[in-house]
């Protein structure tokens, strides 16, 4: 899988430095406050796990990183550049995709269209072409059902398809919320196996789960959001052992 | 070949409105047969409008019919004064050239103008709350021309504008649009009718290539893509708004072409009136856009024509025999039954209409275009897992 931008070239970071870093975020839906000042960073083509149970905010941090959401305070940077007022489409540009909650793809548009509005920003035909024999080459499954409505397909190839959908833009750093949801588990492996594919190709990834034992065996690093604030953080493996993960987030 | 499809088709479509601009009278003496086919033609456009905003953009505006006239009588006026400016005389081909493609800028830009001020502040409001404010817009255009006067109502706009200021010259200059009474040029002789077959079918023509070309191109699909989710949508860097707002006014700015021809479609009326566009109005381009498949551009097409075709037969109907044959002497002394076939047109579009969401709750052809295969199930090789 290629992932240089074609219109970004290659991000040079500074060694040392974080791709995304997300300094005391809050976040509030009417007077509730949903996010109580969250601190995150991701290192260049890390895997990093946010889990915790529902309502966290785990959905409401993933969609403000992607400026879905109005921030209340707090500082979010990507590669080095504060992104608090920068519009979702000049994101997508710079290299930030979402892959929304609940395989959020479009029902009425075919497999390619749902693909094609993937590459939305990118004017190229050529590269275009390129990247969407790649998402094919990483799941053949689409690539054998192009003209089929995307709202035809099983829960797990949509899922499949919201992914492609979000790679068609090139991302340096994917934020995937909650691939498991409602999958069936041989379906989950497959998903995670594609994510990992996705990293080894250097995409760096965010990716929030409530399906803690496959988020922290795929990641290097996790975080635990508990109503709103970081709970714990740490190497995926350590969090894996840790007493208190193994009794609330995965059965004992 | 494949590249210059569209521009021959095009060119083939141009060559033939030119050649039906003079056989279309010698092949079909009735005018009033002549005038349903353009007016089919232009209702035809009504429906492709609306049909990005109602169909494509999943939006739902039922005042489509303000923007129709607002393009009527932007090019009534224009095409009036230019017609006098001209020196009067037949409405010529010739001329034609000068003044319909002026008449019809102008609409467009008028029409663009007001639903950029209508779409900018609601598109940021919900569905129902888009559909109450298209109604409203719809009603104001359509009680300010029908209603205006204005004092003596001798005053001229120049002089309206050095008494009373920019306002008043615009109140004067709406009440001279005539009213109730409707609008029949600078001198009340009737309008000149420019718009012949060359120019109704080869806008209609041009009108179904850019719809098609808007629905299949990334901007079309964008626009669906936000239609069947915002988020999603946004997540990949489609602007909401931006791409409300521009679809609410692409679809203003063909309302307003297909009012520019109606108001001077020859075989067409010399006058323009404001009940031409009111509340049925709006609500048969929405029948249109409706019957044919929201979103689809053929059954746009196929829309306009049959509610167009279906109007006009159930006004002659209205017109000729049926209204008399009920009419007579009766046991208990003469009487006379006036039905208004009006309603017979409820009753057509109601049964069609539910037909329709029986078999097809999608419409005719759905959001699929004529020819285009219906998305077959999913290969059932494979277990469904989900
Ligand atoms: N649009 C909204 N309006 C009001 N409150 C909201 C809204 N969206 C989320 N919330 C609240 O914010 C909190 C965090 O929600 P969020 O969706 O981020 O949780 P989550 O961790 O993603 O949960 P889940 O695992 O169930 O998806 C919850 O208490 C939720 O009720
Ligand atoms: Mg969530």
């Amino acid at each position: 899988m290629r992932v240089d931008h074609p219109t970004r070239g290659k991000l040079e970071l500074p060694a040392g430095q974080p791709l995304l870093e997300v300094k005391s975020l809050q976040v509030s839906y009417g007077g509730i406050r949903a996010l109580k000042g969250v601190d995150l960073h991701v290192m260049p083509g890390e895997v990093v796990a946010m889990i915790g149970s529902n309502g966290a905010g785990k959905t409401t941090t993933l969609k403000s990183i992607a400026r879905l959401l109005p921030i209340g305070a707090g500082e979010i940077t990507f590669a080095g550049k504060r992104i608090n007022d920068t519009a979702t489409a000049d994101l997508v540009a710079a290299g930030i995709s979402l892959v929304p909650e609940g395989r959020a793809i479009f029902p009425n548009l075919t497999v390619r269209e749902n693909l094609e509005v993937g590459a939305y920003l990118h004017r190229d035909r050529k590269a275009m072409r390129e990247t969407l024999e790649d998402v094919v080459a990483l799941f053949p499954r689409l690539g054998e059902r192009m003209t089929q409505e995307g709202g035809t397909l099983s829960g797990g190839e949509q899922q499949m398809l919201a992914i492609g959908r979000a790679m068609m833009a090139r991302p340096a750093l994917l934020l995937l919320d909650e691939p498991s949801l409602g999958i069936a588990p041989k379906l989950v492996m497959q998903i995670f196996e594609s994510i990992k594919k996705i990293a080894n190709a250097g995409v760096t990834i965010l990716v929030v789960e409530q399906n803690t034992r496959i988020a922290l065996a795929s990641s290097q690093r996790a975080y635990v959001l508990k109503t709103g604030e970081i709970a714990m953080e740490g190497p995926s493996a350590e969090l894996a052992q840790n007493e208190e993960i193994r009794a609330a987030y995965l059965g004992g | 070949m494949h590249k210059y499809r569209t521009a021959i088709f095009v060119a083939g479509a141009l060559v033939v409105a030119m050649a039906l601009d003079w056989a279309l009278p010698v092949l079909v003496t009735d005018g009033s047969v002549r005038q349903l086919v353009m007016l089919a033609a232009c209702n035809v456009v009504v429906a492709l409008s609306l049909n990005v905003i109602n169909g494509m953009a999943g939006q739902f505006s039922i005042g489509h019919a303000g923007f129709v006239s607002l393009g009527a009588y932007t090019s009534a006026v224009l095409s009036g004064n230019m017609h006098k400016w001209l020196g009067g005389g037949d409405a010529t081909l010739a001329r034609s050239f000068i003044v319909v493609p002026a008449c019809l800028l102008a609409s467009a830009a008028v029409a663009a103008l007001f639903g950029f001020i209508v779409g900018l502040p609601s598109l940021r409001l919900k569905g129902d709350y888009l559909a109450i404010v298209t109604l409203g817009f719809a009603e104001i255009v359509r009680l300010v021309i029908g209603t205006a006067q204005v004092g003596s109502g001798g005053e001229t706009i120049g002089q309206a504008m050095s008494s009373g200021g920019a306002l008043h010259a615009l109140s004067v200059a709406v009440s001279k649009l005539g009213g109730q009474n409707g609008y029949m040029g600078p001198d009340g002789q009737g309008l000149p009718l420019y718009a012949g077959p060359f120019w109704v079918l080869s806008v209609t023509t041009l009108a179904c290539v850019a719809a098609w070309r808007l629905k299949f191109s990334g901007w079309g699909r964008a626009l669906r893509a936000l239609r069947e989710d915002e988020i999603a949508a946004a997540a990949v860097g489609v602007d909401p708004t931006r791409y409300k707002v521009t679809s609410f006014v692409i679809a203003a700015i063909g309302g307003g072409v297909a009012g520019g021809l109606i108001a001077q479609m020859r075989d067409g009326s010399y006058l323009v009136n404001p009940e031409t566009f009111n509340f049925q109005a709006s609500f048969d381009a929405i029948t249109m856009v409706i019957i044919g498949g929201s979103g689809s551009v053929s059954g746009a097409i196929i829309g306009g024509i049959f509610v167009t075709v279906t109007v006009k037969a159930i006004e002659q109907l209205q017109n000729t025999s049926v209204a008399q044959l009920i009419r007579g002497p009766h046991m208990l002394g003469t009487f006379e039954l006036t039905v208004d076939l009006n309603a017979l047109r409820m009753i057509i579009y109601s049964v069609v209409l539910i037909a329709l969401m029986i078999r097809r709750p999608e419409g005719m052809l759905g959001e699929r275009e004529l020819g285009q295969k219906r998305p077959g199930p999913r290969p059932k090789s494979e277990p469904a897992v989900t």
